[in-house]
């Protein structure tokens, strides 16, 4: 390209001093922007990418500080004041976040918080600015804008506050749009509707786009060119097609090569159902049923599903946020009440209170989605992993049970001499091996598996699943895995559930249900996650 | 974060590693909070002075020495040089005798005396009655027992904080007051500790109907004006040690309750608790090994600020003059006898306000600190 | 919202029930009575008092007499000030109480609230050291300590000011006692003020405020400071009852003819009606302030509806 960049930096560095001493977030790194192109910065958590546009907005924390050279338009935008700093955030360089649920004042309605930037920077009176605001909230998709301008962020959706975080950056006609994370947090259809729509704004408006993601996926579907981020330091960039075709830097081979493959063939025919569910319903009530406060509301989260799992089988259960799948996972397990029959190896387990569980409860194991939660944090890992054994082996000694333990985290892949540190020593993803080994150690018959990957890094991920693949093998385990990442599903199970609002909508085997989806609900899940086509 | 599994496997020892537990982290982070520091240590020589200084005071606290009444604070000892004489004079006056040049050594004060009759050896009585002088004794006697030198200690004394209004030694005053306080500010707290957490923790634990009547119940008790009721206890069923502190105590469990509660029901949602009742760990293990574990950091940065309320309320009541009583103290009644006395005698506000001060002042700061060091967000 | 509000003071009917019912049956329990004087009257005499007084009925007649006379704004005859009633007291010494309160609340929230926010927005200067440190002893000084000392000082030591005393209600008698009352909540309010402007400087929506380029002073008054003053809100409901229904310290040791010495005086003089009255007026207040501060909180925050 023979333009100039309108975003130039050079060497640029953020530390953040804590009592543990400084932590250097973003090491010497350059950048460049063009007009109207799509840049992506690509990192795993830690790479220092979000650090890094927040250095340019002059959003660092209190602590951070901020070296080295950014110029926009040949105008210097660190050491700046705040008030000149003020003449280019918000006008020129606008930003939309991460987390849509609170990037939003809750007090004040989402027209003033619309109107502000253009008051403020001296376009427009709060009167014009308020018919533009409408306009803004049409572009960006919002229905009924002339009413929805007086809606606080609270009577909004996620999806829909995203949307009004997008139109705020749009007001000014900036010359770039930093995006962090713009649907991390949002459900992937949501998702999907997102990046459309500001892959068509960029098309109309032609502004430069900046995308923080660590979401390969994202990357390739809309970038121009590409940044790696690993660690503070830039490791790759360049066009995305030659960077995805021909990735030099072996930290880039592996994010690309991390996107989980190959499948699971389904068990023999013949295997045994081990755990069947019939007509299994759960229903929440909400709202304490007070005095004043009216009937109480009921939801229904699982709503009359029948499933079956047969001995070494895995079968995934997809669908959004809300859909039912975990509540699914616990009430098969008897640890949430529920309607309708449970039955393990023939036996009806669903009217078995407390006692009577006891025996099922070492066949039936269960890993979380938070590894930073399910795991006390004031037990050592020992403690944590051998708890199970203190109620369905009591007999076993000290000494045993240290044995037992050291055996399961070397099955899992970490040093035994760990086991006597706490949970917060170690990393997510030795974390998620840490819960493995817990489920494991009573040698289960099946393992639910909620969401065991989504908080974990891409190459963490990649190694769970192969390590649930391989004690899968070993044990001949059969695993309910419940997720809303098409791919790590389609790696994993032979069999695939598609739930919404607590129903199931579509199943079968998982290449079938991949291939040719029927319902349209599961096509749009299935374009979200699995569509590798570009947005333009 | 990369994952490093293969790191970790090359030391593969056998040997455990010792880890470092988020106690052990807290007690880090506490040690290098330089106020919290410093108010433990101003704690731990409170509570000694509390605990020691009634022992090894030279006055007991309920002493009365009327020639010091409202002595002020002062390093000297008493009796005063310049006062010796004169005292020695006032009592020798009733001895009716004659004496001669008043002489002061040391602490030894002699006298010449001659009568017409045969001196009395009972006459030292009266000597010895003041609270100046001991040990009088008659020296020299003459054979004929006429005249003879008569001689004795001088008793001396030291006020460091000076006396009260009844002539009692107020540093004596302040480390009984300070036991009494710190006694009863713990007490109360520990009973609030216990009735709320017990309250909290099964109203948490259960949830459900059970949990919204015990709240409502709560609810309902923390509308009615409390302090009323606590002074209405003590006017109507007099004003012993035990029911303060009993009553203090049961105005500040409610707090306590609703703290632990919200932490159980927190805790409960907690993946861990729910991976426990997967593996089948019965209630009591649960509560055992994650509850209380994981609720016991709030809860002693609670009681922590809950001993200050305490004796404030303690002090409070016995402003009131609702407290102890005579000739029990505490620091609250001390604060009202120097307020009522502080014209003329500010140092009998002064001292027992400063103790009273500091105490509450560590108290908050070692709270504060303690909260910091257990703070989870930190991390 | 009309609707909400009276249902509010509809419910509040059974919690002043409950607390009168307690408090009732409460002081009867305590032994001794308002009559009992160091040499015990003639018999024929107390019989006459207690006739007077309704004392010789079944406890439960004297319950519902009570609340008879509770409807109609009757709160009985005070039992140690004969020529009184109760209700007379209160319209003195009430307005006193008020006067006093009314003016130490305003003074901590306009003073706490700008220090606690000067302290959040220049934190870990020395402004913000010296508030915090300040802070921390206003709140752990009691009254009973501040109230003689400022009196020792300033109206002993230096004789600028009366050291006690009401003078009709003139501003040289009000200063120190509504010093002694507000420096205290000044404490408490710059603590909680600056603890919520530090939570809301660091959420996500300020930080959006500030990535638009807004100028400061939109930043801070209109996104952070309204949110900070939430819990200062919800912390003024119990506060401002207990500061207009007077402080027993204050009064006595300034010797304010207020309402705050009431309770203890008269439980001191088992004069029964005088404590059911405090009880009442104060259980009044802190319904009244505490539907204040849930409208307060409702009209800033519209995430709180009333239902």
């Amino acid at each position: 390209m023979a333009r100039d960049p309108i975003l130039k930096v050079r060497g640029l560095d953020v530390s953040f001093r804590t009592n543990d001493g400084p932590v250097h977030a973003v090491k010497g790194i350059d950048l460049d922007v063009f007009a109207g192109e799509a840049v992506a910065i690509v990192g795993e958590s830690g790479s220092g990418k979000s650090q890094t546009t927040m250095a340019l907005m002059g959003l660092l924390a209190s602590n951070g500080e901020a070296r080295g050279s950014a110029l926009y338009r040949d105008q210097e935008l660190l050491g700046l004041s705040e008030r000149q700093l003020n003449k280019v955030r918000g006008k020129k360089i606008t930003m939309i976040f991460q987390e849509p649920m609170t990037s939003l004042d809750p007090l004040y309605k989402i027209g003033r918080q619309l109107c502000e930037p253009l008051v403020h920077h001296g376009a427009l009176s709060w009167r014009k600015s308020r018919a533009r605001a409408i306009e803004l909230l049409e572009l960006v998709g919002i229905p009924d804008p002339k009413r929805r301008i007086d809606a606080y962020p609270h009577e909004l959706s996620g999806g829909q506050r995203q949307r009004v975080m997008i139109a705020m950056a749009l007001a000014n006609d900036p010359d770039i749009l930093i995006a962090d994370e713009p649907t991390t947090a949002l459900d992937v259809t949501i998702q999907q509707q997102i990046l459309e729509l500001l892959a068509s704004l960029q098309k109309r408006l032609g502004m430069a786009i900046v995308f923080i993601t660590h979401d390969l996926n994202i990357v390739r579907r809309f970038a121009d060119r590409v940044y790696v981020m690993r660690l503070g330091e830039v490791v790759e960039h360049g066009e995305a097609g030659t960077l995805f075709a021909d990735p030099r830097h072996d930290y880039t081979k592996m994010l690309l090569a991390a996107e989980p493959t190959g499948t699971k063939l389904p068990p023999a025919p013949d295997a045994p159902v081990l755990l069947e569910g019939r007509d299994v319903e759960v229903v929440f009530g909400t709202g304490g049923g007070g005095w004043f406060s009216g009937a109480p509301h009921q939801l229904r989260a699982v709503d009359g599903i029948s499933i079956a799992l047969r001995r070494g089988q895995t079968i995934g259960i997809v669908g959004e946020s809300g859909s039912g799948k975990s509540t699914l996972g616990r009430a098969l397990l008897r640890l949430l009440p529920g309607e309708g029959t449970i039955r393990f190896e023939g036996q009806d387990i669903s009217k078995a209170d407390r006692r009577h569980m006891l025996p099922f409860r070492r066949e039936l194991q269960l890993v979380f989605q938070d590894p930073f939660g399910s795991l006390s944090p004031r037990m050592t890992v020992g403690q944590v992993i051998t708890e199970g054994l203190l109620v369905h082996e009591p007999s076993l000694s000290t000494k045993a049970r240290d044995a037992r333990a050291s055996e399961a985290l070397k099955e899992v892949g970490l040093d035994p001499a760990m086991r006597n540190r706490y949970p917060h020593e170690f990393s997510g993803g030795q974390r998620q091996r840490i819960a493995i080994a817990r489920a494991i150690i009573l040698k289960p018959k099946i393992v639910v598996l909620d969401e065991p990957t989504s908080a974990l890094d891409r190459s963490v991920q990649k190694q769970i699943v192969e390590l649930l693949r391989d004690l899968q093998k070993e044990h001949d385990l059969s695993y309910l895995f419940i997720s809303h990442d098409l791919s790590v599903v389609r790696a994993m199970a032979d069999y695939v559930v598609v739930m919404k609002q607590g129903r199931i909508v579509e199943e079968g085997a998982t290449e079938a249900i991949f291939e040719a989806p029927r319902e349209a609900y599961t096509r749009a899940l299935m374009a979200a996650a699995v569509n590798d086509t570009r947005f333009r | 974060m990369t994952d490093a599994p293969i790191d970790l496997a090359k030391t593969g020892s056998e040997k455990p590693i010792v880890g470092r537990s988020l106690w052990k982290d807290a007690l880090l982070r506490l040690r290098r909070n330089k106020a919290a520091v410093a108010s433990a240590c101003v704690l731990i020589l409170v509570a000694l002075a509390g605990i020691f200084g009634p022992m090894i005071s030279p006055h007991p606290y309920d002493r009365v020495y009327p020639q010091y009444v409202r002595a002020p604070a002062s390093l000297e000892a008493y009796p005063r040089e310049e006062a010796i004489i004169p005292a020695f004079e006032r009592a020798m006056a009733r001895t009716r005798l004659d004496i001669g040049e008043i002489d002061v050594e040391g602490s030894v004060v002699r006298v010449s005396i001659s009568s017409e009759d045969p001196l009395d050896p009972r006459i030292v009585r009266y000597i010895d009655r003041s609270d100046l002088f001991s040990n009088a004794r008659i020296e020299d006697l003459a054979a004929d027992e006429r005249t003879g030198v008569l001689a004795a200690d001088v008793h001396r004394v030291r006020f460091p904080f000076g006396t009260d209004a009844n002539g009692r030694d107020l540093l004596a005053r302040i480390f009984i007051g300070i036991r009494v306080s710190l006694a009863i500010g713990v007490l109360a707290s520990f009973m609030a500790l216990v009735l709320g957490v017990t309250y909290g923790a099964t109203a948490g634990y259960l949830g459900g109907r059970v949990d919204n009547v015990m709240m409502r119940i709560v609810d309902i008790l923390y509308s009615l004006p409390f302090i009323f009721f606590v002074i209405l206890l003590v006017v109507f069923f007099g004003r012993s040690f035990v029911l303060i502190f009993i009553a203090i105590g049961l105005t500040e469990w409610l707090d306590m309750a609703r703290i632990v509660r919200g932490q159980t029901l927190t805790i409960k949602r907690q993946e861990y608790v729910e991976a426990a009742q997967a593996l089948g760990v019965s209630s009591w293990g649960i509560l055992r090994r994650h509850v209380i574990p994981n609720t016991l950091g709030p809860v002693i940065v609670f009681v922590t600020l809950l001993v200050p309320k305490a004796i404030l309320l303690e002090s409070l009541l016995s402003f009131l003059g609702l407290g102890v009583q005579e000739p029990l103290t505490s620091l609250g009644m001390l604060i009202s006898d120097g307020a009522s006395n502080m014209r003329g005698a500010s140092w009998l506000l002064i001292y027992p306000a400063v103790t009273l001060t500091a105490i509450l002042f560590a108290l908050n700061f070692l709270g504060d600190g303690l909260r910091d060091a257990l703070d989870p967000k930190d991390r | 919202m009309i609707g909400y509000v009276l249902r509010r003071l509809a419910g509040a009917i059974p919690t002043i029930f409950i607390i009168v019912t307690i408090a009732f049956f409460m002081i009867r329990l305590a032994p001794g009575g308002p009559f009992d004087l160091e040499r015990p009257l003639d018999p024929l005499i107390m019989e006459n008092i207690n006739r007077a007084y309704n004392l010789d009925q079944p406890l439960w007649r004297q319950y519902l007499l009570y609340l008879g006379n509770l409807a109609q704004g009757d709160l009985g005859p005070s039992f140690t000030r004969r020529d009184f009633s109760v209700v007379d007291l209160f319209r003195t010494g009430l307005p006193v109480s008020i006067q006093l309160g009314s003016m130490a609340l305003c003074i901590a929230l306009v003073f706490g609230t700008l220090l606690g926010a000067l302290a959040a927005l220049r934190q870990n200067s020395w402004i913000d050291y010296v508030v915090v440190g300040t802070a921390t002893l206003g709140i752990t000084i009691p009254t009973f300590v501040i109230a003689p000392v400022l009196s020792l000082v300033f109206g002993v030591m230096m004789g600028w000011l009366p050291a006690g005393g009401w003078g009709g209600g003139q501003l040289r008698y009000l200063i120190l006692p509504v010093a002694t009352l507000a420096l205290p909540q000044i404490a408490i309010i710059a603590r909680l003020t600056r603890g919520a402007t530090i939570e809301a400087l660091r959420s996500n929506h300020v930080r959006t405020a500030r990535a638009y380029g807004l100028p400061a002073y939109v930043v801070v008054g209109v996104h952070t400071l309204r949110a900070a003053i939430l819990p200062v809100v919800s912390y003024l409901g119990p506060t401002a009852a207990a500061l207009l229904t007077g402080s027993v310290v204050v009064e006595t040791i300034f010797g304010i003819p207020g309402i705050g010495r009431y309770f203890v005086q008269g439980a001191l003089g088992r004069d029964y009606t005088l404590v059911m009255g405090t009880v009442v007026v104060i259980a009044v207040f802190v319904v009244l302030f505490n539907l204040v501060v849930d409208i307060l909180y409702a009209l800033l925050d519209p995430r709180v509806r009333y239902d």
